[in-house]
């Protein structure tokens, strides 16, 4: 592929793909099926979904997932700005929706789950994150949350289920004095919710840390840089190689513990010096 | 420069797809006909099937209400249409009332519906010239539904078999 062509499918998916994407997933965030009527319900981003997405925003910063100063420049054109500035919006409300259909809608659950996606965002902002690091632990997280509203839930709060089941929901209803408050909605909508969910990852996965990506080498060094130390050296070994010089100097203290227990025996065998006493 | 025509046209799509969600959000369609319904309305193309209009009004005035209200339903799938909501809620208003009470889940029904019918009328107001009913303006049907939803000592009221079906 020529130089010019990868130039232009990058733009084409910094410009167009990636907001389309982003923008579906902010459309059919807040979609749910009503489980009688099969009528379309729209649940805009609660207020608390926005503050996770700032948190989540954050994250992506200073995991150098998105590098602000790279995608909006002062030496940029408006217009690159301006599309740039667009894309990161989407990724922003994208992201509180994909908060939004990850949650309950109302009830002592929504309370919970609230609670612990806070906590789990505010501790992950103290935690040293790469980028797929953090892709990954909002992986885990989305997908945590995903499981527990439209497969573990429902199923204890299905009106089919088992004798088993219904008992566990009632007895989880009155242990919570009726708080829980559940919205059934129809299976469809666990689907749509999944779906979503797929876009948004992907959408993350296509989104580089800067508009234009750097020269491997350069990547290479500023992911090095971002490493602790423990793993910085193991870098440095994986580059390197099984060389001889390297293998050497790796084997050179071992030399040297090697000639101290020799010097030590040495020194055992030798009379000591009440021996040399007695001996005189 | 074609960097920049993919920019432009980048921007035009983001910012054309955001109004989209933005006006899906606002106005909450229950189904894709109701989207359909509200591109045409927002296009000015949306048009009510009238001989279903006219069927549905014949079975009104029969006071087959429920038929009457299937037949709209199907004529303004879109709830687009201010007379046909106004008609809705007054189906609504007429099979709920009886001598002695008044249906609260009925009249709550048809307070959605004329609330809509008030909401799509322009300048909020809207006046219906029929001479079968009795109430033609949308602000008194209202009040009249609103009235059947309140609960008070009124109810206990012995007179109120005179009040007469509007």
């Amino acid at each position: 592929m020529t130089t010019r062509a990868r130039s232009r499918n990058r733009a084409l998916l910094r410009y167009i793909l990636l907001p389309m994407i982003f923008l579906t997933v902010a459309l059919l965030g807040g979609l749910r099926i009503d489980a009688e009527t099969k009528a379309f319900l729209f649940y805009p981003p609660p207020l608390i979904t926005l503050i996770f997405s700032v948190m989540v925003m954050l994250l992506f910063v200073r995991g150098r997932a998105v590098e602000i100063d790279k995608w909006l420049r002062s030496d940029q054109p408006v217009l690159t700005n301006g599309s740039h500035a667009l894309t990161l919006l989407t990724l922003y409300f994208a992201t509180a929706q994909a908060f939004n259909t990850v949650m309950p809608e109302r009830g002592l659950l929504k309370a919970l789950f609230c609670f612990f996606l806070l906590w789990t965002l505010w501790n992950n902002q103290f935690s040293n994150f790469d980028a797929r690091r953090l892709l990954r632990s909002l992986g885990v997280l989305f997908g945590t949350a995903f499981f527990l509203k439209y497969m573990f839930l429902p199923s204890l709060f299905a009106p089919g289920g088992g004798f088993v089941k219904s008992v566990a929901g009632l007895f989880l209803e009155v242990g919570t004095l009726g708080t829980i408050d559940t919205l059934t909605f129809a299976p469809v909508t666990g689907y749509v919710s999944f779906f979503t969910l797929l876009l948004y990852v992907a959408g993350l996965i296509l989104l580089t840390p800067r508009p234009e990506p750097e020269e491997d080498a350069r990547a290479l060094i500023r992911s090095y840089r971002t490493l602790p130390p423990l793993e910085q050296s193991a870098v440095r070994e994986a580059i390197a190689g099984p060389q001889p010089s390297a293998a050497l100097e790796a084997r050179e203290p071992q030399k040297r513990l090697d000639a101290v227990e020799v010097t030590g025996e040495l020194v055992t065998e030798s009379p000591s010096e009440e021996t040399q006493i007695r001996q005189k | 420069m074609q960097h920049r025509l993919i920019q432009s046209v980048g921007i035009a799509w983001t910012v054309l797809f955001s109004a989209f969600i933005i006006w899906i959000y606002a106005t909450e369609p229950r189904n894709f006909k109701e989207v359909t319904a509200g591109a045409q309305a927002a296009a000015g193309t949306y048009d009510i099937d009238h001989a279903r209009f006219n069927a549905a009004l014949d079975l009104f005035y029969r006071e087959e209400f429920r038929a009457a209200r299937d037949e709209w339903k199907a004529a303004d799938p879109g709830r687009r249409d201010a007379r046909t909501q106004f008609y809705i809620a007054y189906s609504f208003y007429r099979e709920g009332w009886h001598y002695l009470y008044q249906d609260d889940d009925l009249s709550k029904q048809g307070l959605e519906a004329v609330n809509r019918a008030i909401e799509l009328s322009p300048d909020k107001t809207l006046v219906v010239e029929d001479p079968g009913l009795q109430m033609r303006t949308a602000v008194e049907l209202k009040a009249e539904l609103e009235r059947g939803t309140e609960q008070g000592i009124g109810d206990f009221n012995p007179f109120k078999v005179f009040r007469p079906r509007k």
